[in-house]
């Protein structure tokens, strides 16, 4: 391909028979052809420096400096002009080129003398016509030559061509095909040329090539100009770059491609909420997600809000549209369960950007909704975990509670009175005493560490513990028997109404400790001023869940002031009656240990009862 | 010697055990023992114009009125029992907390832990012998 800058071989210029010239910036002769010096019938040296403006007609000066102008700048330009040679005027046809590519460096002439004044007006005109055409098309246009040889030669360029292959015109018009365009694309472009020279038809193909300011894509067509004796040696190219347009669809195909394989790489439901159609356009990941299948897209806004769970309507629905409407923000979100096609909740994370026009008013609202469900339930999971932690915790602070008191004041006392033994009269009745109250305080520490060892027995049951239907009035009945004596000796009567049949899942031991200690307890903390009725009931609500209720007359205790206090353990109201204030704290570990619920309410001197839920 | 004392305590086995060994060391004759906070603080509210026990040997975990609670209900009758009763808390357990806490009662003047012994018991009778002297 040739070049902008190769200079032309200047010794060739000057020697050419044609009558040629180049004309500097000022508008002087720098170059000129022998021919040129011929017909002007002056020496080339003499004429070297002239200005062209005084070698014309001076009444066609104005009009020929418009048209120096316009080639300068880039133009071919054809026109007329009368060239004085020695006084008398020459009409010639005068072509003018732009001598080179971005800078005021002057322009050609090439000069041919007119032949019959008045059919090459016309042709002048029409040529001056095609070649305003020419120029002003956008699609670069050229003319083929076939020469006898069969090659191929330029032998016109317009505007456009420059402007797309950034080769000026100079430098290709006049080459061989070969000379401008390089392989591979010569072997292929020689082709079509054949072929249409052989088919005398059109022939139309794209191609990529390199030019100087850039790879172009462009479509090319080559039609062959017959003349009138039916041959052809002429062929007319156009080609329509399609750079431009090539790119835009490119980028919009990768663009679009992004955006499909984002689609598809989220998990979310994608929306698109048109507020003033008040309608929501979906993503894939709504049907995938939910398990719908939309039979519209997009759909009204109801779609999605009536599948918002009732009681979060207000919340998310109204927020929404208050958010949209009457606020100015630009972002939305809301966690809420939304309903899947099975009719099962989905925990949902909607996020949403929310378009507004110049007034601030909602246009669209574009958001993805994540399903979280999963998230969620490992959520919960763990806050179980950290309860069920706390609660352990709060266990093993009792621990320390009993080792530091309840195991600690009867070893205080048994090293008491170890020590008062020695310093009393061995024969007094307060070493007898003393003696005894050793012994019990010892007995205490036992049974202190006895209590420990059974809690802790529990606590580890509890991992491996299975349930089994237990028949609840048989056991009852069964915890009785250790009991009915102290019962009989206070002139306490018990009412037990559980059904026969009932059966509870849980561990027999567990039950049967149950009812021992609530019945000893309703006997210990008797009313003096009443004979002590106790009664046991059972029932079965719908959802298989069973409630069991114990309740006495006794003495009762200060509800408001201990609360659920009863149940820790070592926690004792009555320091008139024995006990060790363990009894309810294994109650409530039996009834846990087995997922059930205890509660009490009691009244002084009223009566206490007691309500578990399994 | 005629130091009247009170000693609660809802353990018998306690009670009797610190009477005793009060009683090895000639600490008093004058002993009242009570086993529910309640009631010695009924009694030592109604005789306070007339007479008040020296010292208190009071148990900190009971149930009904612990011996924090008991220190709470005899907080307005602070200044007139300065000077004129000393409250020694005689507990069992060994938490620091507790001596913390005995610190803002101002009739509080010890804290001891169970069981007394004669040390204990010989620094209480000097301390009251050089207020009295």
């Amino acid at each position: 391909m040739i070049d902008a800058g190769t200079p032309l071989d200047s010794t060739g210029f000057e020697h050419s028979a044609e009558a040629a010239f180049r004309l500097d910036e000022k508008g002087r002769l720098s170059q000129l052809t022998a021919g040129f010096a011929g017909l002007l019938q002056q020496p080339a040296a003499h004429l070297a420096g002239q200005l062209l403006m005084e070698l014309t007609v001076s009444s066609e000066a104005d009009a020929l400096r418009q048209y120096l102008r316009r080639a300068a700048a880039g133009e071919v330009v054809a026109c007329e002009a009368q060239l004085l040679v020695q006084g008398q005027p020459l009409p010639v046809l005068l072509t003018l080129l732009p001598a080179a590519e971005g800078h005021a460096a002057g322009v050609y002439g090439v000069v041919r003398k007119e032949l019959a004044s008045s059919t090459n007006s016309l042709l002048l005109e029409r040529e001056k016509h095609l070649s305003v055409i020419f120029d002003n098309i956008a699609d670069v246009t050229f003319v083929l030559r076939r020469e006898e040889d069969g090659q191929f030669r330029f032998m016109f360029v317009n505007k456009a061509f420059e402007q797309t292959t950034g080769v000026s015109a100079a430098r290709v018009v006049g080459s061989l095909v070969p000379e401008v365009i390089p392989e591979p694309s010569l072997s292929m472009v020689l082709e079509h040329y054949n072929t249409a020279l052989r088919t005398m038809k059109s022939v139309v193909w794209q191609e990529v090539s390199d030019y100087p300011n850039g790879r172009k894509t462009a479509e090319v067509s080559i039609t062959p100009v017959l003349e009138p004796d039916g041959t052809c040696c002429q062929l007319v190219g156009i080609v329509h770059d399609l750079t431009a347009q090539k790119e835009v669809e490119a980028d919009l195909q990768t663009s679009n491609e992004r955006f499909q394989y984002a689609l598809r790489a989220t998990t979310d439901a994608l929306y698109d909420w048109n507020v003033a159609a008040n309608t929501l356009f979906w993503g894939e990941g709504f049907n995938t997600l939910f398990g719908y299948e939309l039979k519209q897209n997009p759909t009204p806004f109801s779609t999605w809000a009536d599948a918002v769970e009732e009681a979060e309507h207000q919340r998310v629905v109204a927020g929404l549209v208050q958010t949209a409407f009457n606020t100015a923000n630009t972002f939305w979100q809301q966690e809420y369960k939304f309903l899947r096609a099975d009719g099962s909740w989905a925990v949902v994370f909607d996020r949403g950007y929310i378009l507004r026009d110049e007034h601030g008013h909602p246009v669209r609202m574009i958001g993805a909704m994540q399903d979280i469900t999963a998230r969620k339930e490992a959520e919960e999971k763990q806050l179980l975990l950290a309860d069920r932690l706390g609660k352990q915790n709060a266990d093993l602070q009792q621990f320390a509670y009993i080792v530091s008191h309840n195991l600690r004041a009867p070893l205080a006392n048994a090293l008491g009175y170890s020590n008062l033994l020695l310093r009393v009269d061995k024969a007094s009745p307060v070493f007898d005493e003393s003696l005894n109250h050793l012994r019990t305080s010892i007995q205490q520490l036992d049974g202190v560490l006895a209590d420990v060892n059974g809690i802790l027995a529990i606590r580890d049951q509890q991992g491996s513990y299975r349930p089994e239907p237990v028949a609840l009035a048989a056991v009852c009945r069964q915890a009785l028997t250790g009991l009915e004596k102290q019962l009989r000796q206070c002139g306490g009567q018990l009412h037990c109404s559980i059904a026969e049949q009932l059966q509870v899942q849980g561990s027999r031991a567990y039950f049967h400790s149950i009812f021992h200690n609530l019945i000893s307890n309703a006997i210990k903390y008797r009313s003096d001023a009443r004979p002590l009725q106790i009664s046991i009931e059972a029932s079965v609500a719908a959802d298989e869940h069973v409630t069991i209720e114990v309740w006495d007359n006794g003495s009762g205790f200060d509800q408001e002031k201990e609360g659920e206090d009863v149940f820790q353990l070592y926690r004792r109201f009555h320091p008139d009656k024995p006990g060790r204030g363990i009894g309810l704290f294994l109650v409530k570990s039996h009834v846990e240990s087995m997922n059930g619920r205890i509660s009490v309410q009691s009244k002084v001197g009223i009566g206490t009862h007691f309500t578990l839920e399994f | 010697m005629r130091i009247e004392t009170y000693l609660i305590d809802d353990d018998s086995l306690s009670i009797y055990l610190t009477e005793q060994l009060l009683r090895a060391e000639g600490f008093s004759n004058l002993i009242c023992t009570f086993v529910s906070a309640t009631k010695a603080l009924q009694q030592l509210v109604q005789n306070k114009e007339k007479t008040v026990p020296q010292v208190v040997f009071l148990d900190l975990n009971m149930p009904v009125m612990n011996g924090w609670q008991f220190l709470e209900a005899l907080e307005p009758y602070t200044d007139e029992l300065q000077g004129r009763c000393q409250i020694y808390i005689l507990t069992s357990s060994l938490a620091l907390s507790d001596m913390e806490k005995a610190k803002q009662y101002e009739l509080v003047a010890g804290l001891i832990h169970k069981p007394i012994d004669s040390e204990e018991i010989k620094a209480i009778q000097a301390r009251l012998q050089e207020q009295q002297g």
